[in-house]
């Protein structure tokens, strides 16, 4: 019983985990290829969630899901272009980090409460097209939605590494961020790259924000927890380390799963910042960076 | 007159005007703003000590300033401590913390520290929601003691229990801590402070304890937070979690990038300002009927770094003295 309960844990922790890292990709992305620390992360995230709350208001069950997904993409990724031209483009040539930090800050409060004048403060919760279903595999069980949810964020992140490693764009936007200057010599265009990279990583978070919404409610104020999740993610995989993003997706969502119940609910969220606070003291390059 | 006598006599002006500002208003409501606005002026300038003078970025500083007043209401509630002593004491207990935070705080920068603080702030919190038996949680303290009466001569005594008269109590604190921080920043080691914000390894380099330097003033703009805590338990008589929350940080950051980050006037400007903006703000939003007070802060805060570098302040200086602006025709 006991051995099944931890499993049980530890599947609920990949699934969380898998969202974590779809969001905090996003977030590394943009940081390892403009440097900009984006607080306003977790919003596109809410705005995803929100255009699958009216998607699937609107059309039927699988119809609903699939479309949610791709509109939240299509939104959010123009949503991302808009604020990284009005927004953050200006500060590209003289920013300092302060001034970076404060920006994304301002738009942070910006969206959050334009999202509560436009939707308003009650929580709604995503519909379920399986009806609720559950996956039992003897050990343990999951719904199917949660099953969904992880497949979804593995074939994302996967078709992600092969957009990166693969394709013309993909080879640009790693190169830019290797080396702007050189990959500028090499006839990149590298205000190109920036919106793109920029208008990607927010559409990651707005997916991942529907598949969090299959986990918890959605409110203009739940912006603020998954920035904070991606950032200690991001810092716990190295700030611009994809891979490093992935896998430390993975250890917070377990971790958490397993502290909220073997430790204590209550402080479930501070699980991510005591395993950030543990990292910047032992190996402030992240869990898998260089070592400098 | 010319303009050095103005010169001497304008502070004096000044304070003048505001000892005599609650008597004119005989306005409650607006004597409450002005005290709120002081708290404000005290968070803001710590803020700044720390972001403006040495370049690092606290986004937890509410949490000091939420350690002071839970420090200061639980020794007057438990203990039976004199609010005045748990004044100070609420500031010294926020330095710990101060101390606590800054020394891994030294090791990082940038995004790094932003979020570590916000951790630092957001575990703090949950400790306050959760250690029931201490803080009673969510429902927060209450009936926490005002500042003692002070016995005057001939049997009478001062009583702190009006806004009028907490008023005159966070003009003293405000004048205090803004003039220690004047004097921290016009003096040598105010110098080293900012030649280590502009280039650490150049300070380094020509021996300045960098280190030491970014701890004391961490922990001084902790203590200062903690002492405006400590104040806003004992007046308004109520301290919840609400006070540690990022939000509470990001106000008083709005407050010092509006007045001007790095300047000494700045932050007063900025927390004057809005204070009574978000008070003139909740008549629009009556009107208007709808709530957009954070909305136009957050448009401030990115319309400021945007497009008014320097804030109000910088403003103010550009308009007045065009021709000093380097890179300006």
């Amino acid at each position: 019983m006991e051995s099944s309960l931890l499993l049980q844990q530890i599947v609920n922790g990949i699934i969380l985990g898998s969202v974590y890292s779809l969001i905090a990709l996003g977030l590394t992305m943009i940081f390892g290829v403009m440097k900009i620390s984006n607080f306003a992360h977790g919003d596109y995230s809410m705005v995803g969630a929100y255009v699958a709350v009216f998607l699937m208001a609107w059309l039927p069950g699988w119809l609903g899901w699939v479309g949610s997904i791709l509109a939240a993409a299509a939104v959010v990724g123009v949503l991302g272009v808009v604020t990284e031209r009005l927004v953050f483009r200006p500060l590209l040539t003289r920013w300092t980090d302060i001034d970076i930090i404060m920006v994304s800050i301002g738009l942070f409060i910006l969206l959050e409460n334009l999202a509560h004048l436009v939707f308003g403060a009650t929580p709604r919760m995503l519909k379920d097209p399986f009806g609720g279903a559950v996956f039992d595999l003897g050990l343990f069980s999951t719904s199917q939605l949660r099953v969904f949810c992880l497949v979804f964020s593995c074939v994302a992140i996967a078709v992600l590494q092969l957009f990166l490693n693969r394709s013309r764009l993909g080879v640009a936007i790693r190169a830019t961020s290797q080396n702007r200057f050189a990959a500028q010599l090499m006839g990149i265009n590298i205000n190109t790259v920036y919106t793109l990279t920029f208008s990607l990583g927010a559409a990651l978070a707005g997916v991942g924000g529907v598949l969090y919404g299959t986990l918890f409610a959605i409110s203009p104020v739940m912006g603020a927890i998954p920035t904070q999740k991606a950032f200690v993610v991001t810092i716990m995989g190295g700030m611009g380390h994809m891979r490093g993003a992935i896998l430390g997706g993975f250890i917070l969502g377990v971790a958490e799963t397993l502290g909220g119940n073997y430790l204590s609910m209550a402080y479930k969220n501070a699980i991510g910042f005591m395993i950030l606070i543990l990292v910047l003291l032992l190996r402030p390059s992240g869990l898998f960076g260089r070592r400098q | 007159m010319d303009a050095r006598s103005w010169r001497a006599i304008a502070p004096w002006a000044g304070l003048a005007a505001l000892v005599v500002l609650p008597l004119v208003l005989r306005d409650r409501y607006l004597v409450h703003l002005l005290v709120m606005a002081g708290i404000f002026v005290i968070l803001s300038s710590s803020w700044n000590l720390l972001a403006g003078y040495t370049g690092q970025l606290n986004l937890g500083h509410a949490a000091f300033y939420g350690i002071g007043a839970y420090t200061s209401a639980l020794l007057a509630i438990k203990l039976g401590i004199s609010p005045w002593l748990g004044l100070v004491l609420g500031g010294l207990v926020a330095a710990c913390f101060g101390l606590l935070l800054g020394v891994p705080a030294l090791r990082l920068s940038g995004p790094y520290l932003a979020i570590t603080t916000i951790g630092f702030a957001e575990i703090l919190r949950l400790v306050a929601m959760n250690w029931v038996d201490l803080t009673r949680g969510s429902l927060g303290l209450y009936g926490i003691p005002p500042l003692t009466p002070i016995p005057l001569p001939g049997g009478k005594s001062l009583t702190f229990t009006s806004e009028v008269s907490a008023y005159y109590v966070i003009l003293v604190l405000c004048l205090l801590s803004l003039a220690c921080c004047r004097r921290l920043v016009n003096s040598d080691f105010g110098i080293s402070a900012r030649s280590l914000r502009d280039d650490e390894m150049a300070a380094a380099s020509v021996g300045i304890d960098v280190n030491a330097y970014k701890l004391a003033i961490f922990m001084l703009s902790a203590f200062f937070a903690g002492l405006a805590g400590a104040f806003f338990a004992h007046y308004q008589r109520l301290v919840s979690p609400d006070t540690l929350s990022t939000a509470e940080t990001f106000t008083i950051l709005t407050m010092v990038m509006l007045g001007g980050l790095g300047t000494l006037t700045g932050p007063v400007v900025g927390a004057v300002v809005l204070t009574f903006l978000a008070e003139g703000l909740r008549f629009v939003e009556d009107w208007v009927k709808m709530d957009v007070r954070l909305i136009i802060y957050g448009l401030l805060l990115i319309l400021t770094i945007l497009f008014m570098r320097g804030g109000m302040v910088g403003l103010f200086d550009r308009f007045r003295r065009p021709a000093a602006q380097p890179g300006r025709e």
